[in-house]
């Protein structure tokens, strides 16, 4: 055990208000720099326009920053909530937290979305939102305890440096033998020198008797976490039942989570045994399409994928009970027992590893041409353990390798490091520098947009081939699929508020397998009711998964089987068992419209948000080499004979790399239009007038901004 | 005979997935078919056989990470 010391700077007790229908009316907010500890009201307004969770972390990080705050200046507010159905131990999937800041990649407005028990912790400690700003010189611990009701600022040292061993210990130190009420959020070393740092939220297993772990992964909130001198948030609460959210029908609530888990515990074993094997079944299913990213997102499949996939890993995970939320019959959050990592801090010792899910493996193996599971686990486990995100590490150290292989990059640059693809212990190596802020890991750390810089403006790399082969849009680096044939994922990634990841739209077997919506319109159409879908599980503190992941058995005979509108109408009556708030499947997504144009208008406040910020390196649209395009030439050949009626007779391939692309770029640009018409947006990307007043986000600062960009 | 999706169906030798979507006259457009706990995609359809007494679950959606 380490030697620590924690010493209370501050006491601010409190009375804890009752919950009353999913809301503590009311949110805190820290001033780290001063020790200002304050409790404020949260409005009636507030709730009927931000709903919750997402909605209120935008809400007041509006509120805290100047359209020229960057991300480390002290006003930049970190801010974490869960939702009003948030902490619901019956309905599967409602112990989400939400977190937001400026971020370090993307200099604009970040959100992520993570399991654990923190954020149920915080709302039924009296609070519905935590706003943290300031920066601190000392290590601090702030204690959020909702069984003694006092909020503690403690100044430590000698902890631990990495979240794997501090989670654990500060959950002992501060559990009153009791561990499951406590929910630790932490970064990690790697954190603090890169810019792609994520936060771990926890959860306690009682049958394992161990700390588990989820991630709030991206946009580098644990960097911003770790840049405020935040060593951790503890939460503390007690025992949890339907009641403790004191929902406006209790009856109505119990009927309506009884149909929804017990369909989960019915169908999951048919279906995606998610129970089981968590999401890695879509690693041979994604690799089969084409789908699974491969050498720097180059090509879609490789021979190699069975080896990291569902028959694997259902093997390497520990059988038992995953859910990161109580009662949640999904219980997706799988990990690995007594694995022994080769390298690092913790070579030979053995340790739990939570994880890996789809995006690592993709992000941490077949991306970076690594088809070893145990390779992958050693990655997943240090990027929890450092702090660091695994879909920006893997896409990141992707790019670096297929820049080294084309020889933009050389040994002089990586410090010796041969960054082949498949060299796993080279990207074990990296993981490690940028841990310790060392070597050319620093500089991957860094994350793409910045990399591209250094490689052109240090070392004379090409700057068209970086922009082409660097997948970033927006200053954050893609999540885990190939886009090339899907117009509409394309669009999934590039016109997502805060850049290319797939919780917002995931449309790639609906657009490229199954044609569902052949037409620009009907992208569009997918692209509005999508992502509203997404946003709303965010203001609800809730999990997506069990939305559409499991589904009905009847669901494929109504008349839009993508939205699963049985599921909806279902999350609809929770809303209302648990609000008393009235809604229908429209009123859904009529409460993420509001909230989703506000993040785009937040965007645009922060210098972004605009046309030219929705676009996407070409590798997400089309073949950029000419190996590419002659790996796949039948399909590339084909579409420009059969689609765009081009002769292609005798043309060398670099001719047809080149049309083919004029036609995408020309596509993607179309699909922009057809969005932006759907949206209620002018064709630079703003929302106009009308809509946000249709919406009721009409207010005098959001006004301010619009007219500061030509839009009255 | 198979079961699919816990009904009896019959089962004819060198059944392949797609002649069993054929025999059962669904339209919906699969993606990912089980086949005694085997996940086939859709591109595997016309190879893959489907052995006697085989548990088959129809995927109905397959709905990313």
């Amino acid at each position: 055990m380490a030697k620590f010391n924690l010493r209370d700077m501050k006491t601010f007790n409190y009375d804890r208000p009752p919950i009353s229908k999913g809301y503590a009316d009311q949110y805190l907010s820290i001033d780290i720099s001063t020790g200002d500890i304050s409790i404020k009201k949260v409005s009636k307004e507030m709730k009927k326009v931000f709903i919750g969770g997402k909605g209120f972390d935008l809400w007041l990080l509006w509120n805290a920053v100047k359209s020229e705050t960057k991300w480390t200046d002290p006003e930049n507010a970190l801010c974490v909530a869960s939702g009003p159905m948030g902490g619901t131990p019956s309905y599967p999937g409602s112990g989400k937290s939400i977190v937001t800041a400026i971020s370090p990649t993307t200099g604009s407005v970040m959100d992520s979305n993570v399991g654990g028990y923190f954020g149920p912790y915080l709302k039924f400690s009296g609070f519905d939102a935590l706003e943290i700003q300031g920066k601190t010189t000392h290590e601090l611990v702030i204690l959020i305890d909702g069984v003694d009701q006092k909020i503690q600022l403690i100044e430590s040292s000698g902890l631990p440096e990495d979240a794997y061993e501090l989670s654990a210990l500060l959950t002992n130190h501060f559990a009153n033998g009791k561990p499951r009420s406590i929910s630790v959020v932490s970064a990690g070393p790697g954190a603090k020198n890169t810019l792609i740092g994520c936060l771990n939220f926890t959860w306690y297993d009682t049958k394992r008797k161990r700390t588990r772990y989820k991630q709030a992964g991206r946009g580098g909130m644990g960097t911003v976490f770790a840049d405020k001198g935040i060593k951790a948030i503890v939460a503390r609460w007690d025992s949890v039942t339907l009641s403790t959210n004191n929902p406006a029908d209790k009856e109505a609530l119990k009927k309506v989570s009884k149909q929804h888990s017990r369909e989960i515990v019915e169908l999951d074993p048919k279906q995606n045994e998610m129970a089981k094997i968590g999401t890695t079944h879509l690693v041979p299913i994604m690799n089969d399409f084409d789908l699974l990213p491969t050498h720097n997102f180059k090509y879609g499949q490789h021979p190699g994928a069975n080896l990291i996939g569902r028959d694997v890993y259902q093997h390497l995970f520990d059988p038992g009970f995953d859910g990161c939320w109580m009662g949640c019959t999904v219980a997706c959050s799988h990990g690995v027992k007594d694995f022994i990592p080769f390298t690092g801090p913790y070579k030979g010792q053995k340790v739990f590893v939570d994880g890996p899910e789809y995006e690592t493996i993709a992000g941490c193996g077949s991306n970076i041409g690594v088809f070893d599971p145990f390779t992958i686990v050693e990655m997943n486990f240090y990027c929890d353990a450092y702090g660091l995100d695994t879909i920006s590490v893997g896409t990141s150290i992707a790019f670096v390798m297929e820049c080294f292989e084309m020889g933009l990059i050389n040994q002089s640059h990586t410090g010796g490091l041969a960054l082949h693809f498949g060299n796993r212990l080279a990207a074990l190596e990296l993981l490690h520098q940028m841990a310790r802020g060392e070597g050319f890991g620093k500089i991957v750390g860094q994350g793409i947009r910045k990399m591209k810089t250094i490689f052109a403006t240090n070392y004379g790399a090409d700057v068209s081939i970086l922009q082409d082969i660097g997948m970033e849009a927006k200053g954050l680096e893609f999540a885990e699929y190939v886009s090339k044939e899907s117009l509409a994922q394309q669009g999934g990634f590039g016109l997502a508020l805060k850049g290319p990841q797939h919780d917002e739209a995931w449309l790639i077997i609906l657009d490229m397998v199954q044609n569902h919506m052949p037409t620009f319109e009907q992208k569009a159409e997918a692209l509005h009711w999508f992502p509203m879908f997404r946003t709303w599980f965010s203001l609800c503190g809730l999990c997506k998964l069990p939305w559409n992941d499991i589904v009905p058995v009847d669901n494929k005979d109504t008349p839009e089987p993508a939205k699963v509108i049985k599921h909806v109408e279902w999350y609809a009556q929770y809303f209302s068992s648990v609000t008393g708030r009235q809604s229908t499947p429209d009123g859904l997504i009529t409460m993420s419209e509001a909230v989703y144009n506000f993040q785009r208008i937040f965007n645009l406040k922060m210098g972004f948000g605009r046309r030219e910020h929705d676009n996407i390196p070409y590798r997400a649209m089309g073949p950029v080499t000419v190996a590419e395009y002659e790996s796949r030439q039948e399909r590339y050949d084909g579409e420009l004979m059969e689609k765009y009626k081009v002769d292609i007779t005798d043309k060398p391939t670099e001719e047809k790399v080149a049309k083919l692309r004029e036609f995408r770029q020309e596509q993607y640009e179309k699909l922009k239009d057809a969005v932006y018409k759907r949206r209620g947006w002018t064709q630079d990307g703003i929302p106009k007038v009308g809509t946000v007043k249709r919406l009721g986000i009409n207010f005098p600062e959001v006004m301010e901004v619009l007219k500061a960009h030509g839009v009255e | 005979m198979i079961s699919v999706d816990d009904k009896n169906h019959p089962w004819q030798e060198s059944m392949t997935v797609s002649d069993l979507l054929k025999d059962l006259e669904d339209q919906y457009p699969y993606v990912v078919i089980r086949v005694n706990n085997k996940y086939i995609s859709k591109p595997n359809f016309e190879k893959t056989l489907i052995p006697e007494n085989a548990i088959v679950h129809l995927m109905p959606m397959i709905a990313g990470g």
